[in-house]
């Protein structure tokens, strides 16, 4: 199974705004933890608008990475950097591997600064991915 | 016992063992700390029981530096000083706070402990591990953040003239004159003892006062006014040999929105920031440099705290009323109108902010910061005498405040910080607020109302204008109490140190006199 730029946008609940699209496993996942990253993330782009113009940042900032399959392949590698590319990554383990990433990227220093907002890397990516 | 100075017989002369000019929280620390005793202790308050429009306008002055709080409504001049409008947060300093100050924290200690219980606080206890419950809890850092959280503690606020005043009214050996100025400083020759002070009251009346050592309590600013305006003897005025008297003027800076935070408003790691009860004590956490960051002095003291957007924005608010109003009400009735207001709000802190909340409906889990510092002492940071002259014949202060030009740069940093912070532990997310992103912080810096720093401590006279004991140096008799002898400041509200320092020299004081 490959990855779309859809799917991960579904997993993490940008589909149809926010959390909106998130997929019954992952509320269960965000509602067991309500104070991770991805349940403040949602808080973040509960915006929608606000989420696309800071992606529109990013892809500004860096736009080597205008491309949507690759935005898409660097969330991946950064979110499932073992694999998670070749084989199936359920839904469900999406989202808390996503919030581990986020963390780890903000413990290593590895954010970007977006009209003043300062987001992981990836988040950051994620909002790009969302036209 | 209160005796009202305008009834006194003019010319009299009061005898004392030992003088305290003023009553606000050193002065009433140091009275409460005396009485008692065989000594005889007299303090000598300019206002009265209550404010008063002519009594404040004796602290006129002029700003010429940074932007600053009109020098006449920065302090409260009645018994009880500036308690009576001060919003109670406490919090010892630190023992790196404390690294260039001839005495350490080990020196401080016992007497924090004794101001815990004069500003009727709860336990003595600053490690916010201590003060986790169910509600709330800090955010865990790790050894590597550059970020920790702390706490201050909030007392009642106790106001000092108020709480106090029954104890004053019946401390033996205790006379507290009410309306009593101070306009002189009497010297020997040499300069080297003081030998009397003039008091005078607005009615007209003057008298004398004489005793065995004198301890200034009058504030930041109005300590050097007196001592600059003290030059019968010493032309460049008392204990201003070496020109350092009101240079080091420090104030804490006051950004009331820096960064916007988004973060899930029950999270007990968030409400931890907010002000709250624990175990029926009120704290607020914050945050603030980490040790290792202190020790190496990479950044100046500084702490971030929470606030929902409006409150932030009341902060800055009504404390002047417009002109056309002070215009149709009159000088005395606008001034008596912001003194209440100021006491009202400060008293009602969370009431207010829930009103807010449910009136303008703050989007749940939208906070701004508040990042308050303090910068490193600087010696053209400072109060002098202006050329006007007040009812009392005593030359007018100007203020001249300076902010260091990398204040800024400094105050985002310390926000990267906060938002790596937030970020790891999952907690929010933070925007650094800008002129990039419509609104500039730097529009809204406020000084915090702390006078620090203008008489400070150095056990060599070329340094320091009082000593380890708070004597001034070259003078015999002459003390200073207060936070103008801090040398360097943390990020905490003065009031707790002000009154370890007042217990600390009543000790003095006692050993000198028994």
């Amino acid at each position: 199974m490959s990855y779309t730029r859809r799917y991960l946008l579904t997993c993490l609940g940008y589909a149809s705004g926010l959390g909106v699209g998130l997929r019954p496993a992952a509320l269960a996942a965000a509602a067991s933890a309500p104070d991770d990253a991805a349940a403040v993330l949602r808080l973040l782009l509960d915006d929608r608008a606000r989420a696309r113009a800071l992606g529109a940042s990013y892809r500004a900032h860096c736009p080597a990475e205008s491309d949507p399959a690759v935005l898409t392949r660097l969330i991946l590698a950064a979110v499932a950097p073992h694999g998670g590319g070749q084989r199936p990554l359920r839904r469900e383990l999406l989202l808390p591997a996503f919030d581990r990433c986020v963390r780890d990227e903000f413990g290593a220093g590895s954010t970007v600064r977006l009209d003043g907002w300062i987001l992981a890397r990836t988040e950051a990516r994620l909002c790009a991915l969302c036209e | 016992m209160f005796v009202d100075a305008r009834q006194l017989p003019q010319d009299m002369e009061v005898d004392a063992d030992i003088c305290i000019i003023g009553a606000g929280a050193a002065g009433i620390t140091m009275a409460r700390a005396l009485s008692g005793g065989n000594r005889r202790i007299a303090v000598f308050e300019s206002g009265g029981f209550d404010f008063d429009v002519d009594t404040q306008n004796l602290y006129a002055g002029d700003v010429i530096g940074y932007s600053y709080t009109p020098i006449d409504r920065d302090r409260l001049r009645f018994l009880g000083g500036s308690t009576n409008h001060w919003q109670g947060s406490c919090r010892p300093f630190d023992a790196f706070d404390l690294d260039d100050w001839p005495i350490g924290l080990d020196v401080l200690e016992p007497y924090y402990r004794q101001a815990q219980q004069v500003c009727q606080l709860g336990p003595y206890s600053y490690d916010p591990q201590q003060w986790v419950d169910a509600e709330a809890r800090p955010i865990s850092a790790s050894s590597a953040d550059s970020l920790k959280s702390s706490l201050f503690q909030y007392s009642p606020p106790t106001r000092f003239g108020t709480v106090y005043r029954d104890e004053l009214a019946a401390a033996g050996n205790l006379t507290v004159y009410l309306h009593a100025n101070l306009v002189a400083i009497d010297t020997n020759e040499a300069a080297s003892s003081v030998t009397g002070v003039e008091i005078a009251c607005l009615t007209g009346r003057r008298f004398r006062a004489r005793a065995r050592h004198y301890v200034l309590a009058t504030g930041g600013i109005e300590n050097v006014r007196l001592l600059l305006n003290s030059n019968r003897v010493q032309k460049s005025g008392l204990g201003n040999g070496n020109d350092l008297v009101g240079r080091y003027f420090m104030d804490h800076v006051y950004v009331p929105k820096a960064a916007t935070v988004l973060a899930d408003v029950s999270s007990p790691e968030v409400r931890f920031y907010d002000h709250h009860l624990v175990r029926g004590h009120p704290i607020e956490g914050f945050f603030t440099a980490s040790d290792e960051l202190r020790r190496t002095k990479q950044m100046p003291p500084f702490y971030i705290g929470f606030r929902v957007p409006t409150t932030a924005l009341a902060e800055l608010g009504v404390d002047r009323l417009p002109a056309p109003i002070r215009g149709l009400l009159g000088e005395g009735v606008a001034q008596n109108i912001e003194y209440y207001y100021s006491r009202t709000t400060s008293s009602l802190q969370l009431p207010a902010k829930w009103l807010y909340e449910k009136m303008w409906r703050t989007p749940p889990g939208t906070f701004v910061t508040c990042y308050c510092s303090g910068p490193n002492p600087d010696p053209q940071s400072r109060v002098t005498l202006s050329n006007t002259v007040d009812v009392l014949g005593l030359r007018q202060t100007q203020l001249d405040w300076r902010l260091p030009s990398d204040f800024e740069q400094d105050m985002h940093r310390a926000h990267e910080q906060l938002a790596q912070l937030l970020g790891r532990s999952g907690v929010g997310r933070l925007r650094i607020e800008s002129s990039a992103t419509g609104y500039d912080p730097m529009q809204d810096v406020v000084n915090a109302h702390h006078h620090m720093g203008t008489t400070r401590m150095h056990d060599d006279p070329r340094y320091g204008v009082v000593d380890r004991d708070c004597r001034i140096h070259g003078i015999g008799n002459l003390f200073v109490a207060g936070s103008s002898v801090f040398p360097s400041y943390a990020c905490d509200d003065p009031t707790m140190t002000i009154v370890a320092l007042a217990l600390r020299l009543s000790d003095h004081l006692k050993s000198l006199t028994s």
